[in-house]
């Protein structure tokens, strides 16, 4: 549905007089107006796929109005929403995206990289939970192998390896040789990686672990990546590390990848993934944004409680996310660049039937992450997986966060 | 020493001198126990009940109390002789009678420690140990320490003090460090005697080692590792053809033979324990063999020290001691891996190395070394230096300024391509040195 751009200037003036009233009826009501965002962000989305332009205009020019990516958490959903449904309305969802990797490109450094990520692991445990939980698995899995392959397809530059180099270090009295190769798509910023890997080689040496970098880059994606590609060496023991990573496989190539990955033979499969479902909705916009906003209003205010009010670091990961709701709700699945249809652990499960069968963490891993847990703000909490599911949960509030589980063939 | 313990029988000495572990008396009984008496908790039975208690005292005032007659009250007389245990482990150094320990909780608690299951856990932080007593030990101070960071930041957690090390700045900055101040070491070095030298080197270690400290956890190892990195990354380097003629005299004479890597590295043990000397290269090193505490040596020569870089001069002597007390990790197990893997890693021909790479111990030769292409983002930021011939800005006077101001001390005349010490000529070389101390 293409919208002109005059029509934005002048909102129908029967609506405009129907909403404002709405408005400030709603701002009476002390309840309403915590959600405001989320009730206009909805009645948007509906209004999008009723095609109803007058609606949908007026609706646009009031969130225009209110919203703001400096603001509090409903401004801020608020805005980066609209982006989205802007987006889509306008068919400028493709375009917005490719803009917005080049401009992320051109400003990310290893320095900035760093600052947010790590910045990111002292105030939450979104991504550490998964670091601790795959290490855990990874280690055990490696129990009494001298030659060590991990292959790490991730989207956290590789902060989770010094802990397990330093527990490669310490827990052994024979420090395993250990390759690492990374797998970075052309959106990770081909500088950087090289950056990481000598800050990688050089903590290694400090160590004392023997240890070999390598970085498998110019992929647009995922899918791309052959079997080939890894150079896998007799002898050694290989293990995969995916952590935000599956859902960067196009849907339709999701099962063929795991299948290419199984015949890797690794020891063990570790998988950590956000919580959400971005991709049984495809076809269906509402409930996909219904969906959208659910997460990551969880997520916006996750990152409000967890850093201070002023941070750049959490300025940057909100920034990262409008990427993503683009892609989601206003791309439509030619998808240049990494996918972002993410999946809940049960759906991804069932996948992963297909190639493995689950590994339960061990009691010391469990204990492990209870203790990290404990390390940070209260709020969170690990609970099992139940039923056709395995692995772990971390939670937020009580609201299932992230995922992780460990697979062996 | 091991003689005044068993001498003294009566009166015992006013204070009994620990004797290094596992060097015991030679006259003592040697006891060797099973596995599964180690790991026994209630070793002390009463005879009358079977009851069992964990320790000896506890067990004799269990037996008061079953009313015994005076004769079978005193307890079976003991043997005056001393006895010493083996630990039955085979691979264990502890398991020769030459290096038996005297004490039998320290042998059951040794046993745990290395060859027991981990069974009991920190709370805070999950770390396992096999003895109770270190748990309980560990759970005190468990999150009220503080990792801090050559860069000034400062953790309370471990994993994100590793993490942010792993990344941080100061890990590449200092190995340039490292290898600077490596390097001024080596021009006077061939100036004077090789017996200064190892001396020298001893202290060059410690001082590195010290700069590289941060509260206790950087470990022996670490800094061996370290220095050995350092060497091997200055043997790495590529060719030099700046200006040799005027370091060539100061490098070329004088060397009767070639340093040896442990005369480089000014291996710190060499001197203390000779017999100690190839256990740390060779193979079969057990995690016994350097206990923590000949760490401690190295403090004595700091007073050959030469003043570092200013940030970390105040802090060599509590760190070298914090360092001696607590090692994070199995220091010893540590220690064997980097030497092993260092050894690997340095060239074999130190010598010739040192002929072309340390002609003007300057800032010339880090701004060619590939090391610091790495940190050319980092290194543009510093600010500029005096040097007309640096290409790079010079990382060194940015973070060392009071090495830099101390060769301007010297007064030096038409001062264009400054070295180290802001000398160039050999003879100067002593009293610059001093400039330094």
């Amino acid at each position: 549905m293409m919208l002109s751009t005059e029509n934005m200037q002048n909102p129908h003036p029967h609506y405009h007089q129907t909403f404002a009233g709405c408005l400030e009826l709603e701002l009476d009501d002390p309840n309403a107006t915590e959600r405001w965002a989320a009730e206009l962000l909805r009645e948007c989305a509906t209004a999008i796929s009723e095609n109803d332009s007058g609606k949908l205009h007026h609706l646009l020019w009031m969130l225009n109005e209110l919203a703001s990516p400096y603001g509090d958490c409903e401004q801020k959903l608020a805005s980066y929403f609209l982006q989205a449904l802007f987006c889509k309305a306008t068919e400028l969802g493709e375009h917005c995206y490719k803009t917005s990797l080049a401009v992320a490109e051109r400003w990310r450094s290893f320095e900035s990289t760093r600052k947010v990520i790590l910045k990111f692991q002292e105030a939450s445990p979104w991504t550490t939970f998964g670091h601790v939980a795959s290490n855990g698995a990874i280690l055990e899995a490696f129990e009494g192998e001298a030659k060590l392959h991990i292959i790490d397809i991730s989207n956290t530059y590789c902060t989770q390896w010094p802990t397990l180099l330093e527990a490669l270090a310490t827990r052994n009295d024979d420090t395993p040789h250990l390759r690492l190769t990374v797998v970075a798509t052309v959106g990770m910023g081909g500088s950087v990686m090289d950056e990481i890997g000598q800050r990688m080689e050089k903590f290694a040496r400090l160590m004392g672990v023997p240890f070999e970098f390598r970085v498998i880059r110019n992929l647009t994606r995922l899918d791309e990546l052959k079997y080939e590609e890894f150079g896998l060496r007799e002898g050694e023991a290989v293990a995969v590390n995916c952590v935000g990573a599956l859902r960067r496989v196009s849907v339709q190539e999701r099962d063929a990848f795991l299948g290419m990955l199984s015949r890797l033979l690794p020891r063990v499969v570790t998988v950590v993934e956000e919580e959400a479902d971005f991709t049984s909705c495809k076809g269906e916009f509402v409930s996909c944004f219904e969906e959208c906003l659910r997460f990551y209003t969880m997520y916006f205010e996750m990152l409000e409680e967890s850093f201070a009010p002023t941070s750049n670091e959490r300025l940057a990961l909100e920034r990262e996310c409008s990427k993503s709701i683009v892609s989601v709700l206003a791309c439509d699945g030619h998808e240049t660049g990494d996918c972002e249809r993410r999946e809940k652990g049960r759906q991804w499960c069932q996948r992963l039937m297909e190639s493995f069968s689950p590994s339960s963490f061990s009691d010391d891993v469990v204990d492990d992450l209870k203790a990290l847990l404990r390390r940070y703000r209260p709020g969170w909490s690990l609970v099992p997986a139940e039923g056709d599911a395995s692995g772990l949960y971390l939670t937020w509030k009580q609201e299932p966060a992230v995922w992780a589980c460990a697979w062996k063939p | 020493m091991a003689g005044e313990a068993i001498s003294s029988s009566n009166p015992p000495p006013a204070k009994k001198k620990r004797s290094l572990p596992g060097t015991p008396d030679p006259e003592a009984e040697v006891i060797a126990l099973s596995p599964k008496t180690l790991l026994a908790t209630n070793r002390f039975l009463c005879e009358i009940c079977g009851k069992g208690f964990q320790r000896d005292q506890n067990l004799q005032l269990h037996r008061r109390g079953h009313n015994l007659p005076w004769k079978l009250r005193q307890r079976t007389s003991k043997e005056p002789r001393k006895r010493v245990y083996v630990c039955p482990e085979k691979s264990c150094v502890h398991h020769h009678p030459s290096r038996a320990l005297g004490d039998l909780t320290g042998i059951k608690k040794h046993f745990c420690r290395k060859h027991g299951e981990k069974k009991w856990k920190c709370d805070k932080c999950s770390k396992r140990y096999a003895v109770q007593s270190d748990c309980k030990a560990h759970s005190k101070t468990c999150g009220t320490r503080e990792y801090r960071c050559d860069c000034g930041a400062v953790f309370s957690r471990r994993d994100s003090f590793i993490t942010h090390r792993a990344f941080c700045d100061a890990l590449a900055e200092e190995t340039a460090r490292v290898a600077a101040s490596n390097m001024s070491r080596l021009t006077s070095i061939c100036n004077g005697n090789f017996s200064f030298t190892s001396d020298l080197m001893r202290s060059n270690i410690a001082n590195n080692f010290s700069g590289a400290i941060s509260n206790t956890t950087m470990t022996e190892a670490e800094m061996v590792g370290h220095a050995r990195r350092e060497l091997s990354l200055w043997m790495g380097e590529g060719d030099h053809t700046e200006n040799l003629s005027k370091r060539n005299d100061l490098l070329n004479p004088h060397q009767s033979k070639p340093l040896s890597t442990d005369d480089l590295f000014g291996n710190p043990f060499a001197s203390r324990y000779p017999n100690q000397l190839s256990s740390i290269y060779s193979d079969e090193l057990t995690s016994n063999a350097l206990p923590t505490s000949r760490m401690k040596e190295t403090e004595n020569p700091q007073s050959l020290l030469l003043s570092v870089p200013s940030r970390s001069s105040t802090q060599h002597q509590h760190q070298h001691q914090q360092m001696a007390m607590t090692p994070d990790v199995s220091a010893t197990a540590l220690l064997q891996k980097a030497a092993l893997i260092g050894l690997n890693a340095s060239c074999a021909t130190p010598l010739s190395c040192f002929e072309t790479k340390s002609q003007e111990c300057n800032f010339r030769f880090l701004s060619n070394s590939s090391l610091l292409d790495v940190n050319h983002s980092s290194l543009a930021t510093l600010s500029g230096n005096t040097m007309d011939n640096s290409t790079l800005p010079n990382p060194l006077t940015r973070v060392y300024p009071t090495r830099h101001l101390m060769i301007q001390k010297d007064d030096e005349p038409g001062g264009e391509t400054r070295d180290f010490l802001g000398v160039d000529a050999p003879t100067i070389c002593a009293s610059s040195w001093n400039g330094w101390v």
